[in-house]
């Protein structure tokens, strides 16, 4: 028995505390504080940067009465609930909360690209070039149902060069033509046609496939057909443009109304719909009675004027529009470009390179010096555009083509690796199972690897492209302009971007620039990003609760 | 020569394998004088050989895996592969449908022949072998896509897509799985247990009606009840389709299979023979020793 053994220590259970955990503690503790202090020091720097912007004490005290009461305490008061009683239904309200403003930003992006680049006939005119690619894609199929290799992908690869190079120029020309004839063809109808029409189809069949039935796919499709219609009808009460209102109005309505619906339908969680409407409500009382009481909010730099106007002289009047255009074009060349290229080099890095033997060194060498060419500072991305683009290529000096293209090799290495990481994540037993069944590597890699790695593929690179979207040293390097008072209408024009914009605030003279406008354009900036960063996590969030 | 130790069937007893055509040797003597093991009453004789191979060996960079092994397997038979492990059971299953050629290391010497032709010819594309050679492996794989997709996979790789209702169901009526699922063809194949996993492979494996299945282990990882069904559906499918099992379970094997080979650390083949022969009465020291426990 123990307590027969002789010299045994009494206090063998650690109450004579021989055990030392002193330092164990004071290691803890510092890195606590260090947290602390890193997160706060962000922290502080953000809420100063809104109080900036927002100003949020030059607001009445009823506007603050009515805002509280009507919107913010219900709202508080129901995720206080969800988080003591329902974590999950609370996760589904977050998400039906979000998810509408976020697809009203997503939305309002396409309308911007609507007024600036594509204007209704351009966009209506996309609509018949690709019914007429998939036309001939389907005759194509039925005529020669054994093609030889390749053979389709070069048909429907004319067609599509022919029917986009060829339609688009020639609708503009027959409008008048077409504007005779029944469709009654103007603007809002080009949308309606032309937008709401696929997004129709679009959600018919997808509704018709999930309740397996033919009837509640025609009554979707109706539904959102109608809901554009309706939405041209009410644009005048609601003071937008209707060709716009349509594509706000349905980016909004329908990833909202799908959500909803696959929550009801699932019947789990269903109260977690609550917070939207709570939300959403309670702002909307608070309007109707800050408007009869005429109570005054904020006036905030960030404001409906600030996102609709270019810069002036004038730091009231001044706005962000311009960039705020310059930016989205610029993403989309960035998407456009960096995006292909990034994941077919992670997809031949991962699936097609060799490991051993000599190529496999190589390739291993590559492999180190992307994650290299991640860390380059930017200036020197700049560098690399200024000569590759505007110097060899004669591209226009400062245009969005150049400046997408230059910060998509920025990004480049960041969505190969990011992509790579996902590849990777594939379980290797899959890729075995699909081989194991007599799979080439291309079916391998198409039926797969891919579905299994996009929704990784795409949470990295929208980080990327966030990072992306704040960029300014190159486009300093590539002369982007520091101020544009017309937003670029083509890709080959001159733009600003929003951080150039926000660094050529951060210069003018008088204080009000420096920080109330300069404040707004780093809040604008900033919501951008978030919201793209709250997609990846969306993206990530539902493939990860399969 | 480690060859000395293989004792094959050519100088055991009941049938007799000839390697210098295709034709099949009948030997009719079935094999229930030497003992008959569990519950397999297939008999041993009146088969041909599918696969053969001469003096494989298979090294990864410098080490190697399999030492000269010649073994012929018959049709419509099964035939199970043990021995502890790392002695490279797996490596052979995966030489015989050229899995090993995704290893870059592996390197592969000899002859392995499927249906007489050898599969390390350069004419021979591994890719169509493996639709004729099904394998299913230790862990249940099946793919993140629907039951039906799943089991769909391989024919619509092939393009056989005709009838392709029909013959989802009859693969998944063939792996025992059909009553299980008929509801829920459209769910993930990951929501099943993993015994319904395991049987979905194998289901995936036989849609495409492959002349050969190759089994890594497929019941070590799952529970007794699973291993049972898995093993009754071994004894089926071996009606339709030549079958290989490796395993690490000799219970197992004795109980399932027609033909044991014994495979020994090093890569060495030792014995092959009826199931009933090597489990009762093996002509090798070291067969015995490792049967009845005492190797290490
Ligand atoms: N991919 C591989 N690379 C290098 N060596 C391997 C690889 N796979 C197996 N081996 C080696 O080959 C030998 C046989 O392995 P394996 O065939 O998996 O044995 P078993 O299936 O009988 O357990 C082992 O020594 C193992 O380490
Ligand atoms: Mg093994």
């Amino acid at each position: 028995m123990a307590t027969e053994t002789p010299g045994r220590d009494e206090s063998w259970y650690g109450a004579g505390e021989e055990v030392d955990r002193i330092r164990g503690a004071a290691f803890k503790w510092a890195c606590l504080g260090a947290t602390l202090f890193g997160i706060s020091m962000v922290f502080v720097l953000l809420l100063y940067v809104a109080v900036d912007a927002i100003r949020p004490f030059s607001a009445d005290a009823g506007w603050y009465l009515a805002v509280g009461l009507a919107a913010v305490v219900p709202t508080v008061a129901l995720l206080a609930y969800y988080v003591r009683r329902d974590r999950e239904a609370g996760w589904v309200g977050a998400t039906a909360t979000a998810l509408p403003a976020f697809c009203l930003l997503v939305g309002s992006g396409v309308a911007i690209l609507v007024i600036e680049v594509f204007p209704p006939h351009e966009w209506f005119a996309v609509v018949p070039a690709l019914g007429a690619v998939v036309a001939v894609w389907a005759v194509h199929q039925r005529v020669r149902p054994d093609p030889v290799e390749f053979e389709r992908f070069g048909v429907v690869a004319l067609a599509a060069l022919v029917a986009f190079v060829g339609v688009p120029g020639a609708v503009p020309s027959l409008e008048a033509a077409l504007q005779s004839a029944l469709l009654w063809l103007n603007w809002p109808t080009m949308m309606l046609y032309s937008f709401a029409g696929p997004i129709a189809l679009a959600t018919g069949i997808l509704i018709a496939r999930r309740h397996e039935s033919r009837r509640a796919g025609a009554v979707a499709t109706t539904l959102t057909f109608a809901a554009g219609v309706v939405s041209i009808l009410l644009a005048p009460a609601v003071g937008v443009d209707d060709y716009l209102l349509v594509v706000v109005a349905l980016s909004v309505a329908v990833p909202t109304a799908l959500y909803a619906e696959s929550v009801l339908r699932s019947g789990e969680n269903v109260s977690g719909l609550a917070l939207p409407v709570v939300a959403y409500v309670g702002i909307a009382v608070a309007a109707v009675v800050v408007e009869t009481y005429g109570f005054t909010g904020p006036a905030a730099w960030l404001d409906w004027e600030f996102l609709t106007e270019p810069h002036s002289r004038f730091p009231q009047r001044a706005g962000i529009y311009p960039a705020l255009v310059g930016s989205i074009m610029m993403m989309l060349v960035i998407v456009v470009s960096a995006f292909p290229v990034g994941v077919a080099a992670a997809l031949y890095l991962e699936e097609y390179a060799p490991d051993n033997g000599a190529t496999g060194r190589v390739v291993s060498i590559i492999e180190m010096n992307i994650g290299n060419l991640a860390g380059v500072p930017s200036v020197v991305y700049g560098l690399l555009g200024l000569a590759l683009f505007i110097r060899y290529a004669d591209m226009n000096t400062g245009s969005v083509v150049v400046g997408g293209l230059t910060v998509g090799l920025l990004i480049l290495p960041i969505v190969i690796i990011s992509a790579q990481e996902a590849i990777r994540a594939v379980p290797d037993s899959m890729r075995q199972a699909s081989y194991g069944m007599g799979a080439t590597r291309w079916q391998t890699v198409r039926n797969v690897v891919l579905p299994e790695a996009i929704p990784g593929i795409l949470t990295g690179t929208i980080l990327a492209f966030g990072r992306a979207i704040g960029e300014t040293a190159p486009l300093l390097m590539i002369g982007a302009a520091a101020v544009v008072f017309n937003a670029p209408g083509a890709f080959t024009e001159q733009f600003s971007a929003m951080p150039r914009q926000i660094f050529a605030w951060s210069s003018e003279p008088s204080a009000e620039f420096r920080h109330g406008v300069l404040a707004a354009g780093v809040v604008t900036l900033l919501v951008v990003l978030l919201s793209m960063n709250a997609a990846a996590i969306l993206i990530r969030n539902r493939y990860q609760r399969r | 020569m480690s060859n000395e130790n293989v004792t094959t069937s050519d100088t055991g007893t009941d049938t007799d394998f000839q390697t210098d055509d295709d034709q099949s040797i009948a030997s009719p003597t079935p094999g229930s004088e030497a003992v008959e093991t569990g519950e397999s009453t297939r008999t041993t004789g009146a088969t041909h050989t599918v696969i053969e191979s001469r003096d494989l060996d298979v090294y990864y960079g410098d080490t190697q895996a399999l030492q000269n092994v010649s073994i012929q397997i018959p049709e419509q038979q099964v035939t199970a592969m043990i021995g502890p492990s790392g002695c490279g059971k797996s490596t052979f299953l995966r030489c015989i449908n050229r899995m090993n050629d995704l290893i870059d290391a592996a390197r592969v010497e000899g002859d392995l022949l499927f249906q007489g032709k050898n599969v390390y010819d350069d004419d021979v594309d591994p890719v169509a072998l493996r639709r004729r050679i099904g394998m299913v492996f230790q862990q249940p794989n099946p793919f993140p896509k629907s039951i039906y997709d799943n089991v769909a996979y391989g024919l619509k790789l092939q393009g056989r897509t005709e009838n392709l209702d029909e013959k989802v169901e009859h693969a998944l009526k063939q792996a025992a799985l059909w009553d299980e699922v008929k509801d829920q063809l459209d769910e993930s194949g990951l929501d099943l247990s993993g015994g319904q996993q395991q049987r979905l492979c194998i289901a995936r494996a036989i849609a495409v009606d492959p002349e050969v299945i190759l089994m890594d282990e497929p019941a070590s990882a799952l529970d007794p009840v699973a291993t049972s069904q898995i093993e009754d559906l071994i004894d089926e499918l071996a009606e339709d389709y030549t079958v290989v099992i490796v395993t690490h379970n000799m219970q197992q094997a004795a109980r399932i299979s027609d033909k044991t080979a014994v495979f020994l650390t090093g890569g060495e083949l030792v014995e092959f023979d009826d199931t009933g022969k090597i489990f009762e009465n093996p002509d090798n020291d070291r067969v015995e020793d490792y049967i009845t426990g005492k190797f290490g």
